[in-house]
């Protein structure tokens, strides 16, 4: 997007960032559309949808797979040094939860990434590792039945924790944190949104420490 | 229609493989290149052609020379199946009143979970089509009043099959006229198969027999318990995160932004 000509806006995020999180947030949807289509008998009105029915989903779930797990080293590159690691603030953020979930007089000032975020891209790169590792060795099973079963567990268990993740992370992104969607839109927020969510970052950008 | 079982009453096998003949007749199944490795066991193990095979063990004994003892390999047909748990496409493994578990192979789409998921390690893959395939019980033959194809063959009266309680009562009488060590193997399994087996010998003296099968905890943590528990997890961020925007409300800039 041409920068804007208000004064009031500031440019949030990277076209590299904004791309690789779409891809990764279409694949991720994708993955779980076909994922509950062949984990649920219920549901299999979703095979319905793919000509070839369960078999062609199949396959889509498993190329999709090897997408998402592309996509995801593309979000390291992105993301990765904002958020691999924890400073004090980060400490005194978890200590009041950042203010979600009881009044809290003053937030912790975080930078580009609160906590939260943090520990949201850590998990998601805990289980990007666990689902491509299981899913590849369900796809084409080298070891002995008695190993390949777990693998079914651990892709399940992952299923529970993204699909938890992704519901707070949708709406922490959209309307828990109004303004916040842009970022992952055109990049621009207002002044006023980087100053309540990434003041520190907010303070760099200004003073010119770094770009985005 | 009644439930049957066939009992495998391996004393009585004389290791012809009339069974597994007669199997891949019925079946279509084609003939398989083997190889020599040692024993008379022939090809050496169960596949996607070859759902009828007779084990052949050799036990050395004190005295010298061998004692050997056949059995017939094939799937068991549980009542609790745990390839039918861990199937993803509705109807593709289905179990008839009889009590055959059977792959409808033109269902089938190939993600082994069947292959890695039953207590016996019975249905294998065709490479080329990549489909598990395995024993059907001759549900073609019984539905229509007919035995299955190896129990048709069986000369020495090793395999049998009628009606599962005077099948399994025959069993257990078989096995104490044995005597010794002789068991029943299948009927106490997976809510109870429909093979069942008189052993003469201990249960792991015969090769790739199961002791004490059941289904693996592997699926039941899988299909049990976190499948529901991710729904409900999934399901409780939804409503948590709902009743946050009612109770807490969205945390907004201050004025002066969009």
């Amino acid at each position: 997007m041409a920068k804007p000509k208000s004064k009031n806006l500031i440019l949030a995020s990277t076209t590299f960032e904004r791309v690789v999180h779409w891809v990764l947030a279409l694949s991720c949807l994708f993955l779980f559309l076909t994922g509950f289509g062949l984990m649920f008998h219920s549901l299999s009105f979703v095979a319905r949808f793919f000509p070839g029915g369960y078999a062609t989903m199949k396959l889509l779930h498993n190329i999709d797979g090897i997408i998402f797990g592309i996509a995801f080293l593309f979000a390291l590159i992105a993301w990765g040094k904002d958020t691999l690691y924890f400073d004090e603030d980060d400490k005194k953020w978890f200590r009041v939860l950042g203010g979600y979930l009881w009044e809290v007089e003053k937030v912790p000032e975080c930078g580009k990434f609160n906590a939260g975020q943090k520990t949201f891209f850590i998990v998601l790169f805990l289980f990007w590792f666990i689902m491509v590792g299981t899913g590849i060795f369900m796809w084409f099973p080298i070891f002995p039945p008695a190993l390949t079963r777990w693998l079914y567990v651990l892709h399940v268990f992952g299923v529970l924790v993204l699909g938890t993740f992704l519901v707070i992370h949708f709406y922490l992104g959209t309307y828990g944190n109004p303004g916040t969607f842009q970022v992952m839109g055109h990049g621009y927020v207002t002044k006023a949104w980087a100053k309540l969510h990434r003041p520190k970052w907010l303070r760099d950008v200004e003073a010119g420490r770094r770009s985005i | 229609m009644t439930e049957k079982v066939m009992l495998v009453d391996v004393s009585k096998c004389t290791a012809c493989r009339a069974c597994q003949v007669a199997c891949k007749q019925w079946n279509k199944l084609p003939a398989e290149k083997t190889q020599q490795h040692g024993t008379h066991q022939n090809p050496p193990d169960l596949s996607w052609a070859t759902w009828n095979l007779i084990r052949f063990t050799e036990i050395p004994l004190k005295e010298g020379g061998v004692k050997w003892l056949f059995r017939r390999d094939a799937c068991l047909h549980c009542t609790d199946p745990g390839c039918q748990r861990a199937c993803p496409v509705p109807g593709c493994i289905v179990k008839t009143p009889e009590g055959a578990v059977v792959i409808n192979s033109e269902l089938c789409i190939g993600c082994k979970m069947c292959v890695n998921s039953c207590p016996f390690e019975i249905p294998r893959i065709n490479p080329e089509d990549n489909k598990a395939y395995k024993c059907t019980f001759c549900w073609d033959r019984i539905s229509h009043g007919l035995i299955p194809a190896c129990a048709k063959a069986c000369g020495p009266g090793a395999i049998t099959f009628g009606d599962k309680d005077v099948m399994i009562a025959r069993a257990y009488a078989r096995a104490k006229a044995l005597g010794g060590d002789a068991t029943v193997y299948g009927d106490k399994y997976v809510k109870g198969t429909h093979v069942i087996y008189v052993l003469p010998e201990k249960v792991r003296m015969y090769e790739r027999m199961v002791v004490n099968p059941s289904i693996p905890i592997s699926l039941i943590l899988w299909k049990d318990i976190l499948k529901p528990l991710s729904v409900l997890a999934i399901g409780a961020a939804l409503v948590g995160t709902f009743f946050h925007y009612v109770i807490k409300g969205p945390k907004r800039p201050e004025e002066g932004g969009e």
